[in-house]
């Protein structure tokens, strides 16, 4: 007993010592390292909306959104505060859209890309793409903005978030719709339709009969398996039951499922490629 | 010639001879990991150095109060302790040197130069001795990493003083296309096995 108290005393009483110093310096630091953040962001409000007067704070989904007002209490648009999973880390970064939903302003705050390659999502080359861009684009890479070859994973999870933001903003704070797909007007008959994923193309094939969707299938798909899983079959049952395209995504594979709603848009945009049978 | 005073002795060992980088190899995560720009290597290897230094004359001052039993759970709350403190401080003030460091400064407590350090001299010597130890260690692995990350830095990104744009210096004009490999950290083993060979002929050539 004697040689445990002989042994634990003076590891404790470092501990303790190092315990107290530590909240000391804590003390004296934090009050800073939070001030400076908030300059920071206010600088970057500042810089989008220079003629901000006030702005209101939001949340949706842990991501802040700030509401931007100038002297007359006119809304300038909304600063978003946003983080997303990139290809190391997680991508934290401010996006800036105008009352009218357009973008802009893009500004990562933190990342941990790999240098040289994925941090190519804080240069001006890629995120001018965005600039101009609205609520109504697709924000879909390959059609008007473009993944940089190399970083795919990293440029793709940024367009992604961008694209979901810009939609969260649009619908929450901006009173903009998604015009729905109109499923009305289409033709009996299987569809086909492909989109490009990181890895390879994803064909689904659509059935449609009797005004609605009836099956959908995935003929070819290159995603990750343990990602392809959480979302198959579950985002085309969605789809089905839902009988629209604008289906929940947000799951852990936010991608892939984006990608399978993208791949039935784009069969259901064309013509079908024969008549729907039973099976 | 060797010197007689212990004090300079200690210092100079650090810095050369025993130099922890180029003659013992310790602390190789940094070293590597954080040297792609001249800036950032110098933050690091004096980051490591407060660190370093703090810890010795702590562990110095303790030595008798420490059993040998629990020397090493000690040595490491300690080495703990001085780098978060570095940690919050860089945090506050220095937030772009932090930013560039970014793990590695948390993981200057695993750092075996600092550990070392502390085992095999602050342990059994007096404070002023390891003082000028940490001092002379801490140097010699701030020179190391400078001049590791120098060579990168000219080599990977033709710049000095970077990556901040106001403050870069482009060494070859705007047209240079730098050799990459330099930037990323394949580059750093293989800039370290060519400083290490140079090093080696020098020591060898000076008989030190």
């Amino acid at each position: 007993m004697r040689e445990v108290m002989r042994l634990s005393i003076p590891l404790a009483v470092v501990a303790i010592v190092s315990a107290a110093l530590l909240t000391g310096v804590h003390n004296v630091t934090e009050p800073v390292i939070r001030e400076r953040e908030q300059q920071e962001y206010l600088e970057a409000l500042e810089r989008f909306f220079p003629a901000l007067d006030d702005f209101e704070t939001e949340e949706i989904n842990g991501d802040q959104f700030d509401l931007v007002y100038d002297q007359d209490g006119e809304k300038l648009g909304v600063m978003a505060a946003v983080q997303t999973q990139g290809y190391e880390g997680t991508i934290t970064y401010n996006l800036a859209v105008d009352a009218e939903a357009e973008i802009i302003g893009i500004l990562v705050v933190s990342h941990s890309e790999t240098p040289g390659i994925g941090d190519v999502i804080t240069t001006d080359n890629f995120q001018e793409q965005f600039i101009g861009k609205s609520f109504e684009d697709p924000l879909e890479a390959g059609e008007d903005v473009d993944t940089v070859s190399g970083a795919t994973i990293s440029t793709e999870a940024m367009i992604g978030s961008i694209r979901r933001t810009v939609t969260t903003i649009g619908e929450n704070f901006l009173g903009k719709e998604r015009q729905a797909f109109g499923l009305e007007d289409l033709t009996d008959g299987v569809y086909r339709g492909s989109v490009e994923g990181t890895y390879g193309d994803l064909v689904v094939e659509v059935e449609f009969r009797d005004g609605r969707i009836q099956a959908i299938e995935v003929i070819e798909q290159n995603e990750t398996e343990a990602y392809f899983m959480e979302v198959y079959p579950e985002i085309p049952e969605k789809i089905i039951e839902e009988q629209e395209l604008a289906v929940d995504v947000q799951s852990g594979a936010t991608l892939s499922a984006e990608r399978i709603v993208a791949a039935v848009r784009n069969a259901l945009e064309g013509a079908p490629e024969g008549e729907g049978g039973d099976n | 010639m060797s010197a007689p005073n212990p004090y300079l002795d200690d210092l100079s060992k650090g810095i050369i001879k025993e130099n922890p980088v180029f003659r013992m190899l310790l602390g190789m995560c940094p070293v590597l990991g954080v040297t792609g720009y001249f800036i950032n290597g110098l933050g690091m290897g004096l980051a490591a150095t407060a660190v370093l230094i703090a810890s010795n004359v702590v562990i110095a001052a303790l030595k008798n109060f420490i059993p040998p039993q629990v020397r090493i759970p000690c040595f490491i709350v300690v080495i703990a302790t001085f780098v978060t403190i570095i940690e919050m401080v860089l945090q506050a003030f220095q937030p772009v040197l932090y930013e560039a460091l970014g793990v590695f400064v948390p993981l200057i407590v695993v750092n075996c130069v600092i550990l070392g350090r502390a085992e095999a001299f602050a342990s059994k010597k007096p404070v002023l001795r390891a003082l000028v130890d940490g001092v002379g260690v801490g140097l010699g692995f701030t020179l190391a990493l400078g001049i590791l990350a120098l060579v990168r830095e000219v080599a990977g990104q033709g710049t000095i003083m970077g990556p901040d744009p106001e403050s870069a210096i482009l060494l070859f004009g705007q047209g240079f296309q730098p050799m990459g490999l330099f930037g990323q950290p394949p580059g750093a083993f293989i800039a370290l096995g060519l400083l290490l060979g140079l090093t080696n002929v020098i020591f060898k050539k000076f008989n030190i």
